[in-house]
């Protein structure tokens, strides 16, 4: 697309938005369009934007459209989401502009069916783009590591150059000197330092083969081969959207072994974003769990068919309720239940649509609304339509019209919102739904027992990670309700302290409620969540969620899969306004913790009691019992600041959980960069949308949740899998294999070039130190190409030291990736000395054996060629002695690399040393006849035995010792595996999942003010609704006035309630 | 995942087993037994091995004179290279108190001579020597031509540097009668070397096919006359030059010069009593500070084992049992903490 800026450009419903646009016309009256800004912030509700009243005349009219010729002056590119200054100069006259008429790139829009924007902002100078961070190039830290040891090699080799090159100098003086005058002809004085340093290259050619080339192309095939692990892996594929998990880069597999920090995003990633009404509390009775037989609980999938819902054309298919006592109530013609589903069918501010096809559509601004409607509707009250003065639902078939009296709307220190209504009958009601807390405060106290009965149900829902809402209803007098009414009129006309007025006698009426029950919708999280965050967090994988969505609703999914849990010790709450203010909390934060701990110290024993496989685990924090930070955005921009950031970083890295809420992309970029730098931790990102390309871009690896809409984050990321479940398999089975056989094959390989290399040192001291060689140039050419390149490639790929099942259910397997334990500058040493001691093995046993011997036809047989192929003989039989000793996993592949590369060596020899191939090239097959010489000698053989026996005997034991003095938790699997190979598979030891039973009272926390003003204004009526000229709200609001007001009241909003705040400011 | 319908749906990684990583293998765990056994008896093994070795080591009977400094006037002769024409002979008696029984070999012995000199080992022709090419010395320098550029046959320093001393041994019966102890010069050489590797000019004449060629300025005579009484060990096949030409992988070593020929009073082997070497001294080796001896021997199954190789196999042996040991304690010890594991 090539979109520049000042294109007018089209957007019809649920089109991404491509560029940052400045709103001009909408199908919509009044030039509204209704946007979803997940992509941006991961908040699931609908937003409104609305265009300046003079282009919205524009319309849909392309000439005018295309004459428009409008100036904008505006702010450079910048990273706020929710800032935008700028000035449009048109037919003479300037309009301000703010963030209510730009709609941004990323968002999706919805339920407007067509717009027209002017392009402000395009491509990299889209705030989403600005807000996306730096590609950079990742590595892993193996990468780094090996990097170093290849220069260490490097020196190594170097300090061998010279200690040869000395060597030849002193040799050349001493016996050189006066051998050459009887070996060479006339070369005349030679200067020794010369041909020391001529020594000190050739050295440096022979023994390269220390610093391994080919090791660089073996890292990657074998990551190449885990790639495609992950990517053909059954398990990670998702049927539902048919996509298979997707490696990304093959670079980075081994680092999947190593996570400690697991950032995710949370609509989206831990959330599927749907929100379903699973059940309901009404008069003291649950609807909704089902019962067997026997009266206990069952699952909730089976076995029992849903409630038919067929009698009513409207239900809708995908809702599944499985409670027939409801049905039954409702058709019993309970009041009760009647009431409170017809609260639930008059009391929200969803818009409803009839498509072409006679279907009810439901505009919904908050999701969780959208589920009570939608559950109101399939249980037989229907909410048709509304206009600003009335509310049409059917009720059981029987259409009834409601006048709408007022409308007090939810904000965020209500809690709550109410409807008024005159039924049919004249009766005057108030509907109010709400959290708990606040509505039980109002219950009128003729409700007796029912408040604490519904307030154990509501715990019950809780406990389930279900979102409640309190249900109540009062009735109202007339001559009441009329006082009431003259006075919210006059408070609204009022031009001072109008806010606090209208407050107040919404304070006043919302009273002496009758509790009618209550809600629980379930934010569906994603399938099988709750198993991987507990997983993770045995493996010592510590979790956080950031997330754009408001801190309640992120709270609640933090208890929803057990990420927080009514057993932590504390909870922190980092919600300050000012630099100054969230120091404070920190500190105090800080404080509590440490004095807690203090206090806990005993707590200490029960912990490790907790976890009895942790056999060799060691408690390295220093505070024990559990604790979780929760920190908004608007604080987080403060505690990034330098000087606070290690206080907010050392508290953060001591909890358990942290949810960081209300932020943006950038700062989800600068909380993983901070763990990143300051932990020197590696981490993983993992999100679904455009707002977390960012920290997909910044942590060492990112996680895209494909399958979805958008594709931004699948394509900033390393890996891609549909569902958040995978991660537990990505990690724990993929990324600690890879980390495993890395870690084997790079300690295996470093070992196999000392070995082979360092044998020529030790030869030089008996060569005069003349560069000779040992072995056969073409043994030297073949040794790491053809004969031992294989295994340890097969190894590589395909070694498992426990099964995929037993590192799922013992996640405690993944900490050594974590610790760096299986590879590091000591195993490396270890691995180097090794070398170095096969190499000796290797060199003075045929030396020691050769010297001053006969073969068994009495020739000598000390001779070089002899010697060579002894020492090449040995050396490929000991290094695939080890390989077969290392792999752990023998699949028909190894066992044709490891029994093959030997097979391979004996017959390129006997080829080799053929006469035949003498016969063609006389000067470069040298060697003829000498294997079938050699190895026709009973005394070479056994020297090769007796090196091999020399060589991998210490080996093996003390690798059996450190399995037998500290065993790791994998030998012990190993072990335990082995026992148990034929009884059944390991189950014992799955993570169970258990939920807390907090009660977490919510209203429908997606929601936003402003939108019953928006209703009852009538504005975003279609014109098929006519609204009607007079009305009691209608008297209220002038219809130009109502969007300033809306504007007005969420501007208001965002400043009272700083801890919701976004801005950076 | 199990409707095998699903097969079908695009995006469906294969249910195979390499891919799904589920390939029938073999999960090598060494457990405590196996390895405990396969200690104990590698130990055995190796003691085994390395008493039999040291036993039969025991048995060879060897004899090592080293004439460079007895010889000391044809040594001092030697220093000088003008002196190469000068003949130099020298005798070394020496007693044999045992009778040397079976086959016995005569090796020559040099001591610092580097053979194995990166520059030196490359210093050959194998094409020339094979006969394909008696002028090709490519690889030869800095032997590759003479002065006058003819090109050397056989080229380079290896062939140049040739050991050329004659050794014969005499029986001395008693003081006057002396009997040239009879060797033969047979099964010296690989036979590789002395059929495959090296060849001579297919020319009816040996002096014709070297035609155009000249010898190696420290040899006193051309290749085609080192042997003139026997063709078959004559011009490149010649063993002594054959066996020289295998160099030794170090700077001590020993090459097989003759062998017993076991006849008339030699039948058993060489019988006890005086003998002497009589040496034609022409191998330089004061220049180098190198010696040389001539060495007597006889073999066994093995070969002609030093004891290194039977002390080592039992060294490694009671290391191996000494490590079963251990480890078997240590083993003992844990096993209550290991089973603990198990029965969780």
């Amino acid at each position: 697309m090539n979109v520049k800026v000042g294109d007018i450009i089209k957007l019809e419903n649920n089109q991404f938005v491509a560029a940052d646009l400045l709103l001009l016309s909408s199908s919509e009256p009044h030039g509204l369009c209704y946007i979803e800004t997940a992509e941006l912030d991961g908040e699931t509700n609908l937003k409104v934007r609305h265009a300046l009243s003079l282009t919205s005349e524009l319309g849909a009219d392309i000439s005018r459209l295309a004459k428009f010729d409008g100036i904008v002056v505006c702010e450079a590119p910048n990273n706020k989401l929710d800032k935008f200054t700028g000035v449009l100069s048109w037919k003479g006259s300037k309009h301000s502009l703010n963030n209510e008429k730009i709609i941004l790139r990323g968002c999706v829009l919805r339920n407007t069916s067509w717009c027209f924007g002017m392009v402000i902002f395009a491509g990299p100078d889209t705030k989403l783009m600005q807000n996306s961070g730096k590609t950079k190039f990742k590595r892993t830290s193996i990468d780094r590591l090996m990097n170093t040891l290849v220069l260490w090699i490097f020196g190594f080799l170097i300090c061998l150059g010279i200690i040869l090159a000395i060597g030849n100098s002193i040799w050349e003086n001493q016996v050189g000197d006066k051998f050459r005058t009887f070996l060479f002809w006339n070369e005349g004085k030679k200067n020794s330092v010369f041909s020391g340093f001529l020594t000190f290259w050739s050295y440096i050619i022979i023994l390269n083969t220390v610093v391994p080339i080919s090791l660089y192309v073996s890292v990657e095939v074998i990551r190449l081969g885990h790639s495609y692990f992950i990517n053909w892996d059954r398990k990670m594929y998702y049927s539902g959207k048919a996509t298979p998990a997707q490696a990304r880069t093959t670079t980075l597999n081994e680092e999947l072994g190593q996570i400690e920090y697991v950032f995710s995003d949370k609509t989206g990633t831990l959330t599927e974003n749907i929100m379903t009404f699973k059940k309901c509390s009404i008069n003291g009775r649950i609807y909704g769990e089902v019962h067997d037989v026997l009266g206990q609980k069952t699952d909730m999938t089976k076995k029992k068919e849903a409630v038919g819902f067929s009698v009513n054309p409207q239900a809708d298919r995908t809702f599944q309720f499985f409670d027939h006592h409801l049905m039954e109530s409702i058709k019993m013609g309970d009041p009760k239940v009647h009431e409170f589903l017809r609260l639930l069918a008059l009391c929200h501010t969803v818009m409803s649509e009839e498509n072409s096809a006679g279907e009810l559509i439901y505009q919904v601004q908050s999701p969780d609304e959208g589920a009570l409607v939608t559950a109101a509707k399939n249980l037989g009250f229907i909410f048709k339509s509304r206009t600003p003065e009335t509310i049409t639902i059917e009720e059981l078939g029987t259409l009834v019209t409601y006048q709408l009296l007022a409308f007090l709307d939810f904000n965020n220190f209500r809690k709550r919102m109410s409807v008024i209504v005159r039924n049919p009958e004249g009766q005057i009601k108030l509907y109010s739904k709400g959290a708990d807390t606040i509505l039980f405060e109002r219950l009128h106290p003729s409700n007796e027992d029912l408040p604490a009965l519904t307030s154990d149900h509501l715990s019950e829902f809780a406990g389930e990670g279900l979102r409640t809402l309190a249900i109540a209803y009062r009735d109202l007098d007339d001559k009441y309700f009329k006082e009431w009414h003259k006075m919210l009129e006059d408070a609204n006309a009022a031009i001072d302290e109008r806010d606090e007025r209208i407050a107040g006698l919404y304070e006043e009426i919302e009273r002496d409620l009758m509790l009618l029950g209550a809600t629980a919708v379930e934010d569906k999280l994603q399938e099988g969540v709750i198993e991987t965050v507990t997983s993770l967090s045995l493996a010592n994988i510590k979790i956080w969620v950031l997330t754009g969505d408001k801190q309640e609703t992120a709270i609640n999914i933090g208890y929803a899969c057990n990420m927080l849990t009514d057993d932590m010790n504390d909870v922190f709450i980092i919600a300050g306004n000012t630099a100054v203010e969230v120091r404070e909390e920190l500190r105090k934060a800080k404080e509590n913790l440490f004095g807690q701990n203090r206090s806990f110290s005993n707590g200490h024993v029960v912990f490790e009691k907790k976890q009895p496989l942790e056999l060799d685990s060691v408690v390295e924090e220093t505070v024990t019992g559990d604790y979780a930070l929760i920190i908004n955005g608007h604080s987080l921009a403060h505690a990034l600041e330098n000087d606070v950031k290690n206080d907010l970083l050392e508290l953060a890295c001591m909890c358990k959980t942290v949810v960081c809420c209300r932020v943006t992309p950038l700062q989800k970029a600068q909380v993983v960069e901070l763990v990143k730098k300051h932990r020197n931790a590696v981490t993983l990102a993992i999100g679904d949308g455009a707002n977390d390309v960012s920290m997909i871009k910044s942590a060492h690896i990112g996680v895209g949740i494909s399958g979805q809409e958008g594709l931004q984050a699948v394509l900033a990321s390393d890996y891609a899998f549909a569902q958040f479940r995978y991660l537990q398999r990505l990690l724990l089975v993929h990324g600690r294999w890879s980390y495993f056989r890395m870690c084997k094959f790079l300690c295996y390989f470093f070992y196999k070039n000392f070995a082979f290399t360092l044998v020529h040192f030790w030869f030089g001291f008996f060569c005069g130190f003349s560069a000779q060689t040992v072995y056969d140039q073409w043994f030297i050419t073949l040794y790491n190409i053809v004969y031992t390149s294989l295994p340890v490639l097969a190894m590589g790929i395909f070694d498992q030291d426990v099964n995929d099942q037993n590192s799922m259910d013992c996640p405690q397997l993944y900490k050594p990736g974590q610790l760096n334990l299986l590879f590091n500058k000591h195993k490396f040493f270890i691995c180097v000395t090794h070398g170095i001691y096969t190499s000796l093995v290797l060199f003075f046993i045929p030396y020691g054996a050769f010297y001053n011997v006969a073969g068994e036809d009495g020739q000598h047989i000390a001779d070089y060629q002899s010697f060579a192929v002894t020492m090449a003989t040995s050396l490929v039989i000991v290094v695939s002695v080890q390989i077969a000793l290392d792999t752990s996993y023998w699949t028909i592949i190894n066992h044709v690399f490891i029994w093959g590369g030997i097979a391979t060596y004996f017959s390129i020899l006997f080829t080799m040393h053929s006469n035949g191939l003498f016969g063609i090239f006389p000067s470069q097959f040298p060697f003829v006849g000498n294997a079938r010489h050699s190895l026709t000698q009973k005394c070479i053989w056994l020297v090769i035995l007796l090196t091999i026996v020399a060589s991998v005997m210490p080996v093996v034991a003390f690798r059996f010792l450190k399995v037998d003095l500290f065993p790791t938790l994998s030998d012990q699997i190993r072990q335990w595996q082995k026992a148990q190979k034929k009884a059944r598979p390991l189950r014992s030891r799955k993570p169970q999942t258990r939920r807390s039973s907090s009660r977490r009272s919510g209203y429908a926390f997606a929601h936003q003010e402003g939108y019953g003003e928006l209703i009852t204004s009538g504005k975003n009526m279609r014109a098929k609704n006519p609204p009607p000229t007079s009305g009691l709200e209608k008297t209220l609001y002038n219809s130009t006035s109502w969007i300033e007001n809306l504007c007005k009241k969420t501007t208001d909003t965002v400043s009272s309630f700083s801890q919701d705040k976004t801005v950076k400011l | 995942m199990k409707r095998i319908s699903q097969d079908c749906q695009s995006g469906l990684p294969d249910n195979c087993a390499v891919k799904q990583q589920q390939l029938p293998a073999y999960r090598l765990q060494l457990s405590a037994n196996k390895i405990l056994s396969g200690f104990f008896a590698t130990g055995v093994f190796c003691l085994g091995v390395g008493v039999i070795l040291l036993l039969s080591a025991k048995t060879i009977k060897e004899v090592e004179i080293n004439y460079t400094e007895k010889c000391a006037n044809c040594a001092k002769l030697r220093e000088n290279a003008a002196n190469f024409d000068k003949e130099c002979n020298c005798s070394i008696p020496f007693f044999l108190p045992e009778t040397m029984k079976g086959n016995v070999y005569m090796y020559y012995k040099l001591y610092g001579f580097y053979q194995n000199l990166y520059r030196y080992i490359l210093s050959r022709s194998n094409s020339q020597l094979v006969g394909t090419d008696v002028k090709d010395v490519r690889n030869c320098a800095p032997f590759k031509t003479s002065h006058n550029g003819i090109p050397i046959a056989p080229c380079g320093a290896i062939a140049n540097s040739m050991f050329n001393d004659t050794i014969i041994l005499s029986y001395n019966l008693n003081s006057s009668i002396h009997i040239k102890v009879p060797m033969i010069r047979s099964g010296i050489t690989w036979w590789t070397d002395k059929y495959v590797k090296f060849q001579n000019p297919s020319f009816q004449n040996l002096s014709s096919a070297f035609a155009g060629t000249t010898k190696p300025p420290n040899w006193p005579k051309p290749v085609y006359e080192l042997d003139e009484e026997d063709p078959g060990n004559n011009g490149f096949i010649n063993d002594d030059f054959i066996v020289w030409m295998r160099t030794a992988a170090f700077p001590t070593f020993k090459k097989l010069y003759r062998r017993l020929h076991r006849i008339e009073h030699f039948t058993e082997g060489l019988p006890a009593g005086s003998y002497s070497f009589n040496i034609t001294y022409n191998f330089p080796v004061n220049r180098f500070r190198g010696e040389k001896a001539v060495v007597l021997s006889t073999l066994t199954w093995s070969g002609g084992s030093s004891l290194f190789l039977g002390l080592a196999y039992v060294v490694t042996g009671a290391v191996t049992w000494l490590a079963f040991f251990s480890m078997l304690a240590v083993h003992l010890r844990l096993k209550e903490r290991k089973t603990f594991f198990l029965q969780q």
